[in-house]
């Protein structure tokens, strides 16, 4: 007979169990193989197709990414969204997988609001931060079989104890770093890295220092650039009229860039 | 007592009289439909939250054994959480899971006679897209649903939940008469928590059985408040983020008031 739509356990404390351990626990979470290194005898390529940056400017962080999917040397879709909102004042930006990616969004969203409801509390950022990192040591067993490596950049606003912008990138195995200035991750990061260096360093202000309009200007030429070498990263389509995705966050949440405002420094400040 | 029907019943009607002594005190929770959304508000201990965010369209208010309603509200979160998940937020309906989840559970709690039954009344409300769509569920502890939905004749879009039932029935007439659905929400907390006044008299010993003039209404609320909590939160219909629940916080709401 099948269980009753919902079935309570006498021995219930709601205090404990986080989101994914509900969805392991009713079989919606695909559980990964445990990680062994001759499972399939892939070569582990650590970085994926796509380009990511982020850094902190006078406004807040500023996430971008390009918009080209491919598999292998095809294109497969050119309207990609990477940069994606996971709550208020969080957002996850993707390399790699997309199945595994997005799914990973979607759980790490679920998981924000299903402790606030849950607990009557926001979770903080130090738990977010370490939620993501849970979720990738999770996917690691995917990962050595070659079939579901996810790189992400992770920006937030953390509203309590000292109101500032954190930025963070991971490894595949689910390892977190913080950065103070800029983060980039894909296989357009090489070159991403170089220019945000060194515009950092010798350009003539600081990244930290830009306004809006600068700092969407170097993340579209930075991007531009990655796309140069790079043929899994899009950069922006002159043609098609593509622009990359770009994001802010800031005290007040997030706001995405409008597709014209990006087409308009583009032309200023790039092309 | 299985094989004799006489006894289970009487069973029950014990059982019903001891739940409904547990719930006597609850103080009462108003929902009313305002312009832009739905309002919850009740007025009590500070020490205890009784209203709650289930889901992105969905709260609930509570009354009961705090235990029994941590239980409860614990799986309705879930239930939408992994609906939501798994298919998407507009897949998640009140309605499906108070008929089809949580009514059978507690009615068959209820009716085990060997086993527990929730000591809980629980007020949900789900807001649509068009006033029309609102839901308003109020569920007992035997399982049993009132609604004030899409299909109800008439509308009110208002329910309550109180301790006794002549508290719940004085409070909605008091708000049949004295809430308009499309006034705003400074009005609509007026009336809530002026209707929260009325069912929290309509209780215990010196219970009212009459409404009583709008002056001692007010008198009566002002007392309450100094030295009581005030709670609240709305659904707002048109936001940008897809939750829709926000938590009024204790200024703003005093502040109405004491205008």
């Amino acid at each position: 007979m099948d269980k009753p739509p919902l079935a309570l356990d006498p021995n219930f404390s709601g205090a404990s169990e986080d989101f994914p351990a509900v969805l392991r626990r009713k079989g919606l979470l695909q559980v990964a193989p445990e990680p062994t290194a001759a499972a399939g005898g892939h070569l582990f390529l650590p970085t994926e197709s796509t380009t990511i940056l982020a850094f902190k400017f006078s406004g807040g962080v500023l996430v971008a990414g390009d918009r080209r999917a491919t598999a292998g040397n095809t294109v497969v879709y050119d309207r990609a969204d990477k940069v994606l909102e996971i709550d208020r004042h969080s957002i996850m930006a993707i390399a790699g997988v997309p199945a595994t990616a997005w799914e990973m969004a979607r759980v790490l969203e679920h998981s924000f609001q299903y402790f606030r409801r849950t607990q009557l509390q926001e979770m903080s950022v130090d738990g977010k931060v370490r939620a993501l990192s849970k979720l990738l040591r999770d996917n690691f067993g995917f990962v050595m079989q070659g079939v579901g490596v996810v790189v992400p950049i992770f920006a937030t606003y953390d509203g309590n104890s000292k109101p500032e912008a954190r930025l963070y990138f991971y490894d595949a195995m689910g390892a977190q770093f913080e950065v103070t200035d800029y983060a980039a991750t894909g296989s357009g990061s090489p070159a991403v890295r170089g220019i945000l260096y060194y515009e950092n360093n010798w350009g003539s202000k600081k990244l930290q220092e830009l306004n809006e309009e600068e700092a969407v200007a170097i993340a579209l030429r930075a991007l531009d650039t990655a796309a140069e070498a790079d043929t899994s990263t899009g950069g922006v389509d002159r043609s098609g009229k593509i622009f990359p995705l770009i994001k802010i966050v800031s005290c007040d949440g997030i706001t995405t860039l409008p597709e014209g405002r990006v087409a308009e420094i583009f032309k200023q400040r790039v092309a | 007592m299985i094989e004799e029907p006489y006894r289970w019943v009487e069973a029950i009607a014990n059982r019903r009289e001891y739940v409904e002594t547990q719930l006597a005190q609850g103080s009462p929770i108003a929902a009313v439909g305002f312009r832009d959304g739905i309002l919850f508000l009740t007025i009590g201990r500070r020490s205890r939250q009784k209203i709650f965010e289930i889901y992105d369209r969905i709260a609930m208010g509570a009354i009961g054994h705090p235990g029994d309603i941590e239980r409860l509200r614990m799986a309705a979160i879930e239930l939408a959480s992994t609906e939501g998940f798994t298919r998407s937020a507009a897949d998640v309906s009140l309605r499906r899971l108070v008929h089809y989840s949580l009514s059978p559970v507690m009615k068959s709690a209820f009716e085990q006679v060997y086993g527990p039954p929730y000591l809980a009344r629980l007020l949900f409300a789900e807001i649509g897209s068009s006033p029309k769509e609102d839901l308003f569920l109020r569920i007992d502890y035997d399982g049993s649903i009132a609604a004030d939905g899409p299909t109800a004749q008439p509308r009110q879009r208002l329910a309550i939940l109180s301790g006794t039932n002549p508290s719940a029935e004085l409070m909605e007439k008091f708000l049949q008469q004295n809430h308009v659905t499309d006034a705003e929400l400074p009005d609509a907390i007026t009336a809530a928590a002026d209707g929260w006044s009325v069912g929290r008299m309509a209780m215990g010993e010196s219970a009212i059985k009459e409404l009583p003039d709008r002056a001692t209404i007010r008198k009566y609320r002002d007392e309450q408040l100094t030295n009581s909590g005030i709670e609240g939160a709305v659904l707002e219909r048109d936001c940008k983020s897809a939750i829709r629940y926000r938590t009024l916080s204790d200024e703003e709401l005093r502040s109405v008031l004491r205008k």
